[in-house]
């Protein structure tokens, strides 16, 4: 934990700019709220919208989604495959199917929380998801290249088609350090210049 | 590299302590800790994909050369500008002021929406109360309402004026950097009322009467290019001459290779000298011919001090190759600028050189034809009460006229004042209502800089949040609606488009409307072709009475006092801006502060040194200021910059410095109506401070260290080596010498940059003969020192400023070094001056001795041959930069990078911002290698040579650099490295193979120093 260090005053804005399709407009204050992130409960795999520990605005079944109705990563986390950066859904992506006379979602749980999603869509707000996966600001992640490469999105962001409210697996990601980024470039061969990263 | 330290600790141990104590708010690698959020768009814009930069085209409003230019911008922000390709006036290069742009629309002393002046004080007011107090205050001025405005672009200019017809009103322009001298004898001598377009790139001899071409002078960066390409030696050995004429060498003087130090005000006298010789042979002088008998160049020599046979050398030169002279710039504006620039006119004319390199085709945007006579009535117009409603856009005559002109007691007693500006600057500080403007980056706009060049300004973002802005154009649109007296559509953006319908018609254009409209917002240019050459204008009987001999100077001091433009600051335009102020200034290496250039003997005679405080006085005015003392000048002239002495401007600029204007009188030059900034002479006395110089110039002498060497133009092709020569110097290699005394001994064998690894060593997984080996190649022949390459870097790499206390203790973070030494000329008839220039930047050397030295491998060698700045391996030793030989390392004291808001809008996403404690350096722009390396790869292919551009290259306006994989041989740099001009600096003394290669400079003379 001591061995790396922060880099970067500004950074906050800078990454969260980095990271995903946003609104800039807001970036700069909301980054700025750090807090200790709850740790999400166990539980909360499967079909189920256990939302318990409170730490998205919305509960996202990625389950519900990607593998019940087998939406493609990609259709939502649309720059993935050309950017750096994946992308984060707009709001629009999300009305895209569950806007009025369009996708009917059964249970009352789901009824409730698509509600939700229509009032922000309604109010023309963003709504304010709480980052998991996050690399540290001095760590450039080039998504596609690594989808070019063959990798699967799962092999770093975990069993996101299991989760309910997605959560940071503690075996992928080698629990914050380099070294499970550096052994996967071993397997694969790919280049471990300090440089391909850190810039 | 991987042995134990000695003391028994490893070096990962070695890590941890000092990681522990320095890491207080520790981030580990890949892990969430904090509840970031995410915001994604609502409904998301067409154009933006996160992580890839959408770039928008438009035109730079800075000054007045309307260069094209590219906007680079990340998720919604601008964060860096560059040239735009396409263009005919930038052709993708861009100067240091455009770049600097940035940190005006980003700037934080930024006016956060309308204000009024309630009891003295600004109190915030709507933009609806606004516009109709002024619509009130229009209306009760019953048609007494001035304008006072900037250069502008033709749409915003042609708006003004209809709104002023229509609310009754008038406009003048003041601009402290027009030309109406050169404006005034264009008409006097051709019949053409504009300001001439020159032509350097088809001149291979080129005389400069003191124009500041590189720097300021109508369009620095296309004159740049254009000269550099004309002396620049190209293949087969050519190179075209440069003469400057002049009593101060500014930056573009010191790019001569002869100096012509005439005293001030007697460039017309040589002109016309030149001139009556050359005419003397071909009769071209048509109405002048008499004139050109008394200025006979005995004449000229008697007047200047110079030798006849020396103006009948030059006059030969000038004639006998495609020439042009160009000058005396608004440094040169004297009591008879009109007639000096008619003088070269004549010059230009009797050796065939109008209506091919100096071009007189009308256009529809030009100087203001006589600033200051046209604002000296202005003035006397408010203090008599003539005038209700003053509005003051894009210029600032509080600081930029002389005190003597009575400017603020005639606009303080103006009843309703209203400023546009944006920043806080002088004039708005005396304003009843200030209703900001957009930066242009925000706004729309166009510009006509050049014959057949139309060029659109277009927003490259929303308007930056923090501030309620609001364009101009809209502002008086609606206001004149409000003052019921409406003026056609309701935005700038429909007049704009209005105009530019007209210009469809006119061009006949194949599609419609809206498709060609879209089209020239994506070129940013519609260009008109114009005939290569015209009809060479025949010379007129003058109009106008015209004094060419030496100006009358105001005074007895013992000096000619040079008020000149800052190539940082404009005329005090540009100066709150960190960026700018940071600068070094090209020519005395001094940032942030001011200074007064005074000749060494000169100097020596008043008993001061450099960094001791003079009193400079004039009859109208006196400044306290350090000297530097400067070769590059007469010693019975001194310099002071335009541009700073700022009061009311931003943080930035406030404080630093004099304001050289309030040293000058108040007086309309004759006939033009410039204003004159060659008038006076000064008195310079010794006040006994000392004021520690904030410089970055080590020292200005190489010390034989073959440094900057240069070459004689009658040696190339007689090189018996090819590539790598020899620099000269030392007799023995230092290096020999150490290795001989056990000393440093890393790599014991010469190579070359391409030969990575090194004979010899082994590196393991960072040595990759397959991967390129990334290399850069400067032609120093080219290179003139005008430093847009630092702050392109400093915009692309998110250097940060350190202000001048630190910069002072050495502790700048500029990624480049722009190095000036002087040489001196054997030279009979000319200055003794050779100046070299070099941009030093980190050489990412083979047998790199920073490398070896950093006990955490922070700094190492990647296997595409990078010299590997980690920052989050660095822990701070700073061993690397104590072992650099080339200072090109540079340490973070403290976190330089936290900024107020909004300026950290600008950093750059794709590059790691840096906080204390952490050592950077030039990086070759790796965000950039690793961008196209991604896209080519995605793409499944090769990158080509010159797909990878780092920004210094980018922005060279005079082409100097290249850059590419040096492994291939068929790229421009493997091409340019085997030019016998190539060398490495420092290279055969210490062995440190670098992959940066400069190609000398090529001299018409023999150096003494022997170094070629």
């Amino acid at each position: 934990m001591g061995a790396t260090r922060k880099i970067g005053v500004a950074a906050a804005m800078v990454t969260v700019l980095a990271g995903g399709g946003l609104a800039f407009a807001q970036a700069g204050q909301e980054a700025d709220a750090e807090a200790q992130m709850p740790t999400p409960a166990a539980s909360s795999t499967g079909t189920n919208y256990g939302n318990d520990a409170g730490i998205q605005p919305i509960a996202f079944p990625h389950a519900i989604h990607a593998r019940d109705n087998q939406i493609d990563c990609a259709y939502c986390h649309f720059s993935a495959e050309r950017s750096v950066s994946a992308g984060i859904p707009p709001v629009s992506t999300c009305i895209g199917c569950h806007g009025p006379g369009k996708v009917q979602v059964q249970s009352e749980q789901g009824q409730e929380q698509v509600a939700m999603v229509l009032e922000y869509w309604n109010n023309e707000e963003t709504i304010p998801w709480v980052r998991i996966h996050k690399v540290a600001d001095h760590v450039k992640f080039p998504h596609m290249r690594h989808i070019n490469a063959g990798l699967d999105c799962t092999q770093c962001h975990g069993p996101v088609q299991e989760m309910g409210v997605l959560q940071q697996p503690d075996d992928a990601w080698g629990d914050g350090k380099m070294g499970w980024c550096i052994s996967c470039h071993v397997e694969n061969d790919a280049s471990r210049d300090c440089t391909v990263c850190h810039y | 590299m991987s042995a134990d330290m000695s003391s028994g600790i490893k070096r990962r141990d070695f890590l941890k302590v000092v990681g522990v104590g320095g890491a207080g708010a520790a981030l580990t690698g890949c892990s969430t800790e904090s509840a970031e959020k995410l915001l994604p768009y609502v409904v998301p814009p067409e154009d933006i994909t996160p992580g890839v930069a959408t770039w928008y085209t438009s035109t730079c409003g800075d000054c007045t050369a309307g260069c094209g230019i590219w906007v680079r911008t990340r998720e919604g922000r601008a964060v860096k500008v560059e040239g735009n390709p396409n263009h005919p006036v930038s052709e993708g290069a861009l100067c240091q002021r455009g770049h600097a742009s940035l940190q005006h629309l980003y700037s934080p002393d930024r006016f956060t929406g309308p204000m009024q002046r309630v009891n003295g004080e600004l109190q915030p007011i709507s933009w609806d109360e606004a516009e109709v107090l002024l619509a009130q205050q229009i209306q009760g001025a019953a048609g007494n309402v001035l304008f006072i405005g900037g250069s502008m672009g033709p749409t915003m200019a042609d708006l003004v004026d209809q709104f002023l017809a229509s609310v009754g009103g008038s406009r003048v322009e003041w601009d402290g950097l027009a030309e109406a001298p050169l404006r005034e004898a264009t008409r006097i001598a051709f019949g053409s009322d504009v300001v001439p377009h020159y032509d350097f790139e088809s001149a291979d001899f080129i005389v400069s009467f003191g124009a500041d071409f590189i720097e300021t002078w109508i369009s620095p960066v296309a004159y740049q290019r254009g000269f550099a390409r004309a002396t620049g030696v190209d293949a087969e050995g050519n190179k075209g001459e440069f003469v400057y004429v002049g009593p101060r060498l500014n930056l573009t003087g010191q790019n001569a290779d002869e100096w012509v130090p005439i005293p001030a005000g007697g460039e017309a006298a040589i002109a016309l000298g030149m001139a009556s010789v050359i005419a003397g042979r071909n009769g071209n002088a048509g109405p002048y011919a008499q004139i050109l008998q008394a200025y006979s160049p005995e004449a000229a020599a008697e007047a200047t001090g110079l030798e006849a046979a020396t103006i009948r050398e030059l006059a030969d030169r000038f004639q006998n190759s495609p020439s042009l002279a160009v000058g005396p710039g608004v440094a040169g504006q004297h009591r008879n600028a009109t007639a000096a620039n008619l003088a070269i006119h004549i010059l230009n004319s009797v050796a065939g050189n109008v209506g091919t390199r100096v071009r007189l085709v009308e256009n529809a945007q030009s100087a203001a034809s006589r600033p200051y006579g046209e604002v000296e009535a202005a003035i006397r117009s408010m203090a008599s009460g003539g005038v209700g409603v003053v509005m003051v856009h894009g210029t600032n005559p509080a600081h930029g006229l002389p005190p003597a002109a009575g400017f603020d007691e005639a606009f303080a007693g103006v009843p309703f004042k209203v400023s546009f500006a944006s920043e806080p600057d002088e004039t708005a500080a005396m304003a009843d209502l200030i209703l900001p403007d957009r930066h242009f980056l925000e706004a729309w706009g166009d510009a006509s800089p050049r014959p057949g060049v139309y060029s659109l300004q277009q927003p490259a973002m929303e308007a930056v949040p923090h501030f309620d802005s609001k364009q101009t154009g809209d502002v008086l649109l609606s206001v004149a609606a409000r003052a019921g007296s409406p003026v056609g559509p309701a935005t700038t953006y429909d007049h704009l488009r209005n105009r530019w319908q007209a210009l469809h018609q006119s061009v006949g254009a194949a599609e419609d409307f809206d498709a060609w409209w879209r089209g020239a917002l994506k070129e940013g240019v519609v260009n008109v072709p114009v005939p290569a050459t015209e009809e060479p204008a025949a010379l007129r009987q003058p109009d106008a009475a015209l004094i060419f001999d030496q100006p009358a100077f105001d005074g007895d001091g013992e000096f000619v006092l040079m008020v000149y433009p800052s190539s940082r600051f404009g005329d005090g335009r540009h100066a709150n801006s960190a960026w700018m102020q940071e600068l070094p200034d090209p020519v005395s290496k001094i940032a942030w502060h001011g200074w007064v250039e005074i000749h060494p003997a000169a100097a020596e005679r008043l008993g001061v040194e450099k960094g001791d405080v003079v009193s400079v006085t004039s009859p109208h005015g006196s400044v306290d200021l350090p000297v530097f003392t400067y070769p590059g000048i007469r010693d019975d002239t001194v310099a002071i910059q335009m541009g700073m002495g700022r009061e009311n401007s931003g943080r930035y600029a406030n404080g630093n410095g004099v304001n050289a204007m309030t040293l000058l009188p108040a007086e309309a030059e004759q006939p033009s109506g410039g204003l004159v900034h060659l008038a006076t002479r000064v008195s310079v006395v010794p006040t006994g401070d000392v004021y520690r110089l904030a410089t970055i110039e080590g020292s200005d002498d190489q010390s034989k260290r073959g440094i900057a060497p240069a070459a004689y133009i009658g040696s190339l092709g007689q090189s018996e080596e090819e590539g790598y020569a020899e620099e000269g110097g030392y007799e023995k290699k230092p290096l020999e010498e150490m290795q001989m005394l056990g000393g440093f001994g890393a790599v014991q064998v010469d190579g070359k940059a391409k030969d990575w690894p090194l004979p010899g060593t082994d590196r393991g997984d960072y040595a990759d003969p397959e991967t390129p080996r990334w290399a850069m190649a400067i032609d120093l022949d080219k290179c003139t020192g005008c430093s847009a390459c630092i702050v392109a870097c400093q915009s692309e790499n998110n250097v940060a400023f350190v202000g001048e206390d630190q910069l002072r203790m050495g502790r700048d973070l500029a990624w480049i070094r722009l190095e000036r030494y002087y040489e001196t000329v054997d030279a009979s008839h000319a200055g003794t001056l050779d100046v070299r220039h070099l941009p030093m930047l980190c050489q990412h050397c083979n047998n790199a001795p920073c490398e070896p030295v950093c006990p955490v491998v922070a700094a190492y060698h990647t296997p595409d041959g990078l010299n590997g700045q980690v920052y989050n391996r660095c822990v701070g030793t700073r061993y690397c930069a104590n072992n650099c030989p080339y200072k090109v390392r540079v340490y973070n004291w403290y976190s330089y990078a936290d900024v107020p808001e909004p300026l950290n809008w600008q950093y750059n996403p794709d590059v790691t911002i840096r906080n204390t404690g952490i050592m950077e350096k030039c990086s070759f722009c790796v965000q950039r290698i690793r961008e196209v390396q991604n896209k080519a790869v995605v793409e499944g292919r090769a990158i080509a040579d010159g797909e990878v551009v780092p920004a210094c290259q980018q922005s060279c306006p005079a082409e100097a650099i290249v850059f590419g994989n040096i492994r291939d041989t068929s790229s421009r740099v493997a091409e340019l490295v085997e030019n016998e001009r190539t060398y490495r600096v420092l290279d055969k003394l210490i062995n440190t193979q670098p992959a940066v290669h400069y190609l000398k400079k090529v001299t018409f003379h023999e150096a003494e120093d022997g170094t070629h």
